[in-house]
């Protein structure tokens, strides 16, 4: 049957329900171009015959491909559509700096289109709250304190914190930073937030 | 709990489809038994069985619902659908003794969606079947319920084995209502944790090494 | 929501402290706070409490509903009734939790406080899944859910919503006609 390969892409999406962002099919979204184009061939070709011929009884399978047709472009545009909610979710959980091996599963217009997210949206916080800007993907939590005591989890080489002190995100070693210096790194499972 | 970032188009439940939805594109690729009340010239070849270069009139044959959805026409009869065995009067009565006996995820897995969908094929037994869904979601609905709302910190995969898809989205909808107030009664909610995007990023990449 | 969220939001709510310092006024784009006098009582936003307490500045008066006997009261009749009856704080379950965190020592029968309040809380959130389950048999078009508190309602409030707007769906097949037609 048509469109299985378009399902194929959905199905695969639809695995990873928690908004993973799996490696960008570039092979099966052309081959599902390709059945659309072969699709739009064949239909070209016997409308013209069921118009100069009068072969009246072509109009059934005509219709079949064309509903064919719409329904891998239902597919694909789905396909391109979650994946961009995918992306869009990773600016808030990882920033705006992705890991290498998650832009690898990016095309390039994937790639583009964060970019351009990640710019309206930084253009927007710059908007807010006086020069400063605000940045409204800290405090997803209302805060208790304005400082918290962390873990690090693993190497992340120096951090300057708000008065210009340098610290050294060594494995295992503990600090008290402010809570909103820390907060993207917990998110990326840097640090780890240590509750007494 | 974890904020989630990543929200899914949600499905449009019913008669209505949401174009994006993910769950209802995999719900319109259920296969419905079909019969053409025309010939399709040319495409015989996607009948396994057919021998003709077209699907000649009168053959039986699987359909996916969005097809069939695609073809169907009330003025002019392409093709007719059957109804599939959990939604004719037989099964119909079983639900209606006790709808909690039977395991919608079998026979679904999306029984009430694709239940709905059929609606749109003008058969005569359609308000029989609007019922008899109906009165099973309601009929399961307390159970439903009733396991989202007291498992706590166990293994819930016995408890939505048998649930059919919108019946399991209740479920985990429940569940999270549940888990994050229990969090936040033990003082946990506070507490900032690594965003579950990541953690998984890592599992999954650890498999692929071990693989 | 996240319910520290909501515990946020009833951190607004107000309580008498007894302040062991002085300072004048405070003016804050919330409100303004104070003065503080040593031994005299002011009422203040929990956050502003509980902050001063941790620092030892202050002594909390718990609101009069955060009284054993009256949380007695208030649980007999919870029981007896079928629906939900007005509860004294919109915001009874979070102050009970951060006012016993973190103030304990100022509070007669704290743990009976505790455990009053958990099965008032208890009984409601049964009555609120008993009523969920007859919205749902009835084949209720519309819920009124008088005298819930944010925390309650919150706990099960897309479970609620989407169970009745399945059950609306389904429901509304039994009109034929009713849905629009798709093309896809």
């Amino acid at each position: 049957m048509f469109c299985e390969k378009a399902v194929e892409l959905i199905r695969e999406l639809h695995r990873m329900g928690d908004g993973q962002l799996p490696a960008f099919s570039e092979d099966s979204i052309r081959q599902v171009l390709e059945e659309m184009k072969a699709l739009y061939e064949q239909n070209q070709s016997d409308v013209n015959e069921a118009k100069c011929e009068g072969k009246s009884e072509l109009i059934p399978t005509i219709k079949f491909r064309h509903c064919c047709l719409l329904r891998n472009q239902r597919c694909v545009a789905a396909y391109l559509y979650d994946r961009l909610l995918r992306i869009r979710a990773l600016r808030w959980e990882y920033g705006s700096v992705l890991p290498a091996n998650i832009r690898f599963h990016m095309c390039a217009e994937e790639l583009e289109w964060f970019n351009q997210y990640k710019k309206s949206l930084a253009t927007f916080m710059r908007s807010l709250g006086g020069d400063e800007g605000l940045d409204i993907t800290q405090d997803m939590k209302p805060p208790k304190s304005l400082y918290i005591e962390v873990r690090c989890l693993k190497d992340h080489g120096e951090f300057e914190i708000d008065d210009g002190t340098v610290i050294l995100l060594k494995k295992n070693s503990q600090h008290f930073l402010p809570r909103w210096k820390c907060e993207q790194l917990i998110r990326q499972g840097v640090l780890e937030h240590v509750i007494s | 709990m974890d904020t989630q970032s990543y929200m899914p188009v949600p499905p449009g439940v019913g008669l209505e489809e949401n174009f994006f939805s993910l769950d209802d594109i995999l719900l319109s690729h259920q296969r419905l038994p079909c019969r053409t009340e025309n010939a399709f010239p040319r495409l015989g070849f996607l009948e396994k069985s057919s021998e003709t270069p077209d699907i000649l009139e009168g053959t039986k044959m699987e359909m996916p619902l969005w097809l069939a959805k695609g073809l169907y026409e009330r003025k002019r009869r392409v093709l007719s659908v059957d109804l599939p065995k959990m939604y004719r009067e037989g099964w119909r009565t079983v639900f209606g003794a006790d709808p909690n006996v039977v395991d919608l995820h079998k026979m679904g897995p999306y029984f009430y969606g694709l239940g709905s969908q059929l609606l749109h094929f003008d058969s005569p037994e359609n308000p029989e079947i609007a019922q008899a869904i109906l009165q099973t979601y309601i009929g399961r609905f307390r159970r439903t319920m009733d396991s989202s709302q007291n498992a706590y910190n166990e293994d819930t995969s016995a408890l939505v084995e048998r649930l059919d898809f919108l019946e399991r989205t209740l479920f985990r909808e429940g569940q999270s209502g549940l888990n994050s107030f229990q969090q936040w009664e033990r003082g946990k909610a506070g507490h900032l944790t690594a965003s579950s995007l990541v953690t998984n990023y890592r599992k999954r990449k650890i498999n692929e090494l071990q693989e | 929501m996240d319910p520290s969220e909501v515990e946020f939001l009833a951190e607004k709510e107000t309580v008498k402290i007894i302040p062991n310092f002085s300072l004048d006024k405070v003016y804050l784009i919330g409100g303004d706070l104070g003065p503080f006098n040593p031994g005299l009582p002011v009422s203040v936003p929990v956050w502003l409490a509980l902050n001063l307490k941790q620092r030892q500045k202050c002594r909390i008066v718990p609101p009069e509903w955060m009284d054993a006997d009256k949380l007695e009261e208030i649980r007999e009749l919870e029981r007896k009734e079928d629906t939900f009856t007005p509860i004294p704080s919109p915001h009874y379950m979070e102050l009970t939790k951060l006012l016993l965190n973190h103030a304990a020592d100022n509070i007669p029968k704290a743990d009976e406080i505790r455990t009053l309040v958990k099965d008032i809380w208890d009984t409601r959130i049964a009555k609120l899944r008993l009523s969920a389950d007859s919205f749902i048999t009835q084949q209720e078009a519309h819920a009124k859910l008088d005298n819930l508190t944010l925390m309650e309602i919150n706990t099960t409030r897309t479970f609620l919503l989407d169970s009745l707007k399945y059950m609306y769906k389904l429901r509304s097949n039994l009109q034929p006609g009713s849905g629009k037609s798709q093309d896809y």
